[in-house]
């Protein structure tokens, strides 16, 4: 309970340091350090499977994927560490969270037992069939690969036609 | 007011993050920068799934623990969409590489130029 304020306080220092940092190489470390904290919320929130998850993919591939393209690329030049502000692009964010933040009242409290989300007939379905139906006693696996194996497969699918992305777009410089 | 922000701090975090991204993605003039901003927004609605999920006193959604268990469907829907993201920056990044490779530059405004004066 207590480690909730200074972890939402962490994460949002990070992204935020991420967005200020004119260097490339910096807001991609920066990133990679928001990533790990996700990871922890994660963690705090219950959710194991996706803090592994985020932590393999998002603090690790995805930063390997970041600093292999800047050492294919270029940095920015110059001294300045930060960006400059930009006005019309921070009127647009202010506009955005300001009417997200109208929906606020009509959410649930975090971790009420009575939301939509918990008291939901498909979590009670899952939680108390999984076992039976699937084999697994993590439910986010059984759901993962047996009620909602058409999703998995989707995601695949995903992956797949990144890769043959990849290879039609780099063709020429990576694999000649 | 406050009471409302208190009990739902990461709902705040992730209009938040929402907005921090959303301000990345349209003032960065890096191609790679706007990327890490998408991620960003990403992690936002990632963010809100969770904390959507999540239940006082729950135990992981893994059976040999006790009751009550926090809900395994936006876990499940979240793992999907971090492997779908990861993908999605992939190929991003391969694109910036070849426009790196064809224009020589990383920066929205001198592609525009180099574009139009072609």
């Amino acid at each position: 309970m207590n480690l909730e304020l200074p972890l939402i306080a962490f994460i949002l220092a990070t992204a935020l340091a991420t967005a200020v940092l004119r260097d490339v190489l910096a807001a991609i470390i920066a990133f990679a350090t928001y990533s790990l904290g996700i990871a922890v919320v994660w963690v705090v929130l219950q959710a194991p499977d996706v803090g592994l998850t985020e932590a393999a993919v998002g603090a690790g591939v995805t930063t390997v994927l970041f600093l292999l393209t800047i050492a294919k690329t270029v940095r920015p030049s110059g001294d300045r560490v930060l960006e400059r502000l930009d006005v019309p692009a921070l009127g647009v964010t202010v506009l955005i969270v300001a009417v997200l933040a109208t929906t606020l009242g009509a959410l649930p409290e975090i971790g009420a037992a009575d939301t939509t989300v918990i008291t939901s007939d498909v979590t009670q379905y899952y939680l108390e069939h999984a076992y039976k139906e699937a084999g697994v006693k993590n439910a986010v696996t059984a759901v993962l690969a047996a009620y909602r194996g058409f999703d998995t497969l989707g995601e695949a699918v995903v992956v797949y036609s990144a890769g043959v992305g990849l290879l039609v777009v780099l063709g020429k410089e990576v694999f000649a | 007011m406050i009471d409302l922000l208190v009990t739902r701090d990461y709902y705040v975090a992730s209009f938040l993050l929402l907005g921090i991204g959303t301000y990345v993605m349209i003032a960065a003039g890096n191609f790679v920068k706007k990327v890490i901003g998408m991620n960003i927004f990403q992690t936002g609605i990632f963010l809100f799934f969770i904390a959507s999920a999540y239940l006082d006193g729950g135990s992981p959604p893994v059976l040999t623990d006790s009751a009550p268990y926090v809900s395994p469907l936006p876990h499940v829907l979240i793992l999907t969409a971090i492997v779908v993201g990861v993908a999605l920056t992939a190929v991003a990044l391969g694109m910036i590489v070849r426009i790196y490779a064809e224009y020589g530059t990383l920066t929205e405004d001198t592609l525009k130029e180099v574009r139009e004066s072609e």
